[in-house]
């Protein structure tokens, strides 16, 4: 592939992917609750991260760079999922302590 | 692509500073314990454009280890929380 | 089958060091020596399962995953940008026919990060998610990740 075609397809990853992480600071904003919150959290940034990932492949040193980079991203998957569930659980059992509290 | 990788990066962290304005709206504890979240994926991302648009290869460790330690932070705080909270359901029943 | 778990196994490592080196040749020598180490202290303490994902399921899983995870992004944000804001959030239960452990936990946080769902808590087969929009045919969904996940990790 010919130079310039490269930076243009690194342009465009870079660009969506600023425009989705952009997504989810708006659902921070937009959702009227926590758990909808952490969705557009989860989801959003994740995807941003992903493309902001592949856009910095073809300008990163070497192979073993790239490797590592793909690697993070993959962390940081399993730590947002991770993190997600662990914070949507509380939220959940704080919400069940309160509606019996309303019921009594 | 250095003006793009630089500017990549000013976003990201202009981003990353409207959703600390959130957590610091809160109102809930979780609301804030999502900062650990934007931090583990926002400032990763920022990390990783930084590493490249400063040539600065450390900073590819700097993000890897945020990522880890955002479950990390997660993990104490609701380890926290549900303590607080089973404290809370047994001096409930005490009063009853 | 076991010397060739190992093996796999050590030279797994020896790649996750290798990409952490950033392929460095002094670090990368080091790690000639601290990788063998390291998988042995590795199979004492995580000793190999009896299921091990099967290699071209797990591939097939991989891209299925990746498509969920753009799709799911591409679905936040229409819902957010879409100026009345359609969702219509709310709780679901699903029980699940996969085997304690591993294939569960899987399920439960590539079900997070796929459109629409978002796992709550988890107690024995039955999972609880949130949704975004309880109206979308999330059931099917979640079943389609179900049966990715089942033939990963063959009974």
């Amino acid at each position: 592939m010919p130079d310039s075609l490269v930076t243009l397809l690194q342009a465009l990853l870079l660009t969506l992917g600023c425009l989705f992480f952009l997504v989810g600071t708006l659902g921070l904003f937009r959702l009227p609750d926590t758990l909808a919150r952490i969705h557009a959290l989860t989801k959003a940034d994740n995807l941003g991260l992903g493309l902001i990932v592949l856009g910095l492949l073809p300008s990163v040193p070497g192979p073993a760079t790239a490797a590592k980079i793909l690697f993070i991203w993959l962390v940081a998957l399993a730590a947002s999922a991770t993190a997600a569930h662990l914070v949507a659980r509380t939220v959940r059992a704080s919400d069940s302590r309160s509606d019996r509290e309303d019921g009594a | 692509m250095t003006i793009l990788i630089d500017t990549v990066a000013l976003v990201l962290l202009l981003l990353l500073s409207v959703g600390l304005l959130r957590i610091w709206l809160g109102p809930e504890p979780a609301d804030r314990m999502l900062a650990s979240q934007l931090f583990g994926t926002t400032g990763v991302a920022l990390l990783l454009v930084l590493a490249e648009s400063q040539g600065e290869p450390a900073l590819r460790d700097v993000a890897l280890v945020l990522a880890l330690l955002a479950v990390l932070a997660t993990v104490a705080f609701v380890t926290r929380v549900m303590q607080v909270a089973r404290a809370d359901s047994a001096g409930e029943r005490r009063d009853a | 089958m076991k010397a060739l778990d190992a093996a796999i196994r050590t030279a797994w490592l020896f790649v996750a060091w290798w990409a952490l080196a950033e392929g460095e040749a002094a670090a990368v020598a080091f790690g000639l020596g601290a990788v063998p180490l390291i998988a042995l202290l590795s199979w004492r303490l995580f000793p190999p399962g009896a299921r091990r994902p099967r290699v071209l399921a797990t591939f097939a899983f991989g891209g299925y995953f990746l498509v969920g995870s753009v799709a799911a992004g591409v679905d936040v944000a229409r819902r957010l940008l879409s100026p009345r804001l359609p969702i219509s959030p709310g709780y679901m239960s699903y029980k699940t026919s996969l085997p304690a452990g591993s294939p569960r936990w899987l399920l439960a946080n590539t079900l997070s990060l796929l459109p629409g769902t978002l796992s709550v808590t988890l107690r024995g087969p039955e999972i609880e998610l949130h949704c975004l929009d309880t109206t979308a045919e999330v059931h099917d969904a979640v079943a389609r990740a179900e049966e990715h996940i089942a033939r990963m990790f063959p009974l």
